[in-house]
């Protein structure tokens, strides 16, 4: 009975709630980044961009495909991990029948097996990509705590989400892993914002960010001088 | 000036550099004037938010190859700064600063930051293999120009900013009275050597090209401006040196956007009093790079900026330098210079130039915008102290590419990379490489038209042999 009207809760209110935390964040990143872009631009001194470059640049690693060109099994495994989680959330049937029910909204479903299938991929990429993270001594050398936990966080919707489905694997109940797959879902909304996982809206601003970081303001040089006093010290 | 000192940094520094108080505070207010001034605010914003921490960096940077140091991972180096950006010019960070311990900046995490990022050549190879598409090599230049606001500048690089800006001129000090006897120098060895009439041109009012090599080039590279020199010939070139500024070097590439401003300036101005029209580059990376930002200082009216490369790629293919039949028999190899071909902007001139003058060219792997830096780049080469991580780490994967190829010629048309080039091969078993420019090669199969002294009639009799046949 509690886990009816947690759920409810869960499905209803917090859901909105998140959703509307991780839009307005998310927007509010992508505005940021915008207004940081074009402002960069009109102050640019050289406004040339090498457009060509930026865009092949930007498509390559929004593919992933430049990904592949070293380590490749740590390539090839955030690229399947990728693929799976945007897909499963966003075209499972189930999920297209709630928003269909709740705001009457529809699109075209992926078919169930293979939305298992990229769902029991996904938790295996996940769980990989830790261990490689822990394996290569690169990126166990830099990692933060929520570099470790971060994957493991993205992948408990599904692996709940997968237990929901598939009743004969699941050791609770029905209603219990439903309710913790709602939960995780939820938490991920309220994570997005303010985590790294921010990429998903930030990486296809970062390499004109860059390029436009080197386009210098015309006068940016003498005007530091003249803010920190320095304009006539001698060198 | 004299007044130096290493007991602090693996790079001299002048005794200023230790005399300043109140580091962290004059840091953090000069960080503010750059963001504030500057481009660079919205890249850190985006990088710390985004920064994933995967190591992917690290296996594309070739100091990190060798020593395999935590602290030489480029995005462990990059994070020195970030953390400072995160902490002081966040919301976040100053809001996190009330209700926990944060981070603070201290006169030690200063310390590890001037010595790590004169660790890195700023090459920016390391910006390809990033996922998030940080570049680092943006992060080692702004953290150096922050680091200058309070004084922390290699020595070797201040004191030869100084002279451009403050003393002689030029960063090697040359006067001018000496830059002409080297010029007529030159002129005597062309004459010697090639039997050919060619002059260096100074002052020449209107002239379609005002030239700014790397001025150590009148010191150490004779062959390398005596090709120039002779391409400008063959080709009718109209082209001057200004007395009031020949040097295309701009060490503030490498340290401050201030001095960088100043000098690329110096350009324009010189280019002005000329009443010339374009700004020829010399064989120089960085100079060519620096010279790029004359649009940025100089407005819609700053003069377009040609490398020499180019100059010489577009008067071959049009048929305008006449060359001899015999080609360089060595085997020739090509190195990249990072500052023209990170970002693809000059790889396949010097090669279509080398393919039409050498009879056996091959390629270094990998080349064009993956080369590997020489491992003097970032201005690091000028500094003699810290030869030994240059041509060891920093200068052993290069070393290894060069042996790889076989060849008896390194071409790299960059006066900084020929340096450490020469250095390189003298440390690791290659004394039997010649590195060269590009221009030195192209001297040597130029057609003056004249029989080389010396050949003399040997030479033409077998010239019109050719020809009847």
């Amino acid at each position: 009975m509690t886990f009816d009207i947690l759920l409810q809760w869960l499905r209803g209110p917090v859901f909105w709630a998140g959703l509307a935390f991780m839009v307005l964040g998310l927007g509010r990143h992508v505005a940021i980044t915008v207004w940081g872009i074009i402002r960069s631009y009109r102050r640019a001194g050289d406004k040339t961009i090498p457009t060509r470059q930026v865009v092949s640049a930007t498509l390559r690693w929004l593919f992933l495909t430049q990904g592949l060109k070293n380590r490749l099994l740590y390539g090839l495994n955030t690229l399947i991990f990728h693929i799976s989680i945007i897909l499963v959330p966003i075209f499972l049937a189930g999920h297209i029948a709630l928003w269909e029910r709740g705001i009457g909204l529809s699109w075209p479903a992926l078919p169930n097996g293979l939305s298992t299938a990229l769902t029991i991929i996904a938790v295996i990429a996940a769980v990989t990509i830790v261990i490689q993270r822990v394996v290569f001594r690169e990126s166990r050398r830099l990692s933060r705590f929520q570099d470790f936990v971060m994957p493991l966080i993205v992948a408990i919707p599904f692996a709940t989400g997968f237990l929901v489905m598939h009743p004969a694997w699941n050791p609770f109940s029905h209603q219990f892993m439903l309710f913790l797959h709602v939960l995780s879902g939820d938490l991920l909304f309220f994570l997005i914002p303010i985590t790294k996982l921010s990429h998903m809206v930030l990486l296809p601003g970062t390499q004109i960010v860059s390029e436009l970081a080197w386009h210098f303001p015309s006068e940016s040089g003498s005007r530091v001088g003249e803010a920190l006093g320095k304009a006539n010290e001698p060198i | 000036m004299g007044n130096t000192t290493r007991d602090k940094y693996s790079y001299y520094v002048e005794q200023k550099a230790l005399d300043v108080t109140d580091r962290p505070r004059k840091f953090l207010e000069a960080f503010a004037a750059v963001l504030e001034h500057g481009n660079y605010g919205v890249a850190l914003e985006t990088y710390t938010r985004l920064s994933t921490k995967c190591g992917r960096c690290a296996s594309s940077c070739q100091l990190y190859e060798d020593t395999r140091e935590e602290r030489d991972i480029p995005c462990q180096r990059s994070e020195l700064l970030m953390r400072i950006y995160r902490r002081y010019f966040t919301q976040l960070g100053i809001l996190k600063a009330r209700f926990s311990r944060a981070f603070i900046l201290t006169d030690e995490y200063l310390d590890t930051m001037a010595d790590e990022f004169y660790r890195c050549t700023a090459c920016r190879r390391c910006k390809s293999s990033c996922p998030l598409g940080i570049d680092h090599g943006l992060i080692t230049h702004l953290a150096r120009y922050i680091l200058s606001e309070i004084d922390v500048i290699p020595k070797a690089l201040l004191v030869a900013t100084r002279e451009q800006l403050e003393g002689v001129g030029n960063t090697s000090a040359i006067p001018v009275p000496a830059l002409k006897d080297t010029c007529e120098f030159l002129e005597e060895e062309l004459e010697e050597l090639y039997g050919v009439n060619i002059t260096f041109p100074f002052d020449v009012e209107g002239a379609e090209f005002v030239f700014f090599p790397a001025v150590s080039d009148y010191l150490l590279e004779a062959d390398t401006l005596m090709g120039n020199a002779a391409v400008m010939h063959v080709t009718g070139g109209s082209w001057t040196i200004g007395t009031g500024n020949y040097d295309g070097i701009n060490y503030g590439l490498f340290y401050s956007d201030r001095m960088m401003e100043r000098i690329v300036n110096n350009v324009i101005k010189e280019v002005h009093r000329l009443d010339g029209s374009k700004v020829l580059v010399g064989e120089c990376g960085h100079a060519t790079r620096s010279a790029w930002y004359v649009p940025t200082f100089g407005g819609p009216d700053a003069p377009p900026v040609v490398n020499c490369l180019q100059y010489a790629h577009e008067m071959l293919m049009a048929g305008r330098i006449p060359l001899k039949k015999e080609k360089i028999k060595e085997r020739v190899t090509y190195h990249d210079p990072c500052n023209i071909a990170r970002t693809g902007r000059i790889t396949e001139e010097p090669r279509e130039i080398l393919k039409a003058i050498c009879e056996d060219f091959v390629e270094m792997t990998p080349n064009r915008t993956e080369n590997y830096c020489c491992g003097g780049g970032g201005g690091t080469v000028s500094i003699d102290e810290i030869r030994e991580i240059r041509t060891g780490p920093l200068g052993k994967r290069k070393a290894d590419q060069i042996r790889a190829t076989g060849a008896h010629y390194v071409v790299s048309p960059c006066a900084n990379c020929k340096k450490q080039l020469r250095e390189v091969c003298e440390d690791n078993d290659l004394e039997e490489v010649r590195v060269v420019g590009l221009h030195d090669l192209l001297l040597e199969v130029i057609d003056f038209g004249v029989p080389k002294p010396g050949e003399g009639d040997e030479a033409s009799e077998s010239e019109a042999a050719g020809e009847e046949e």
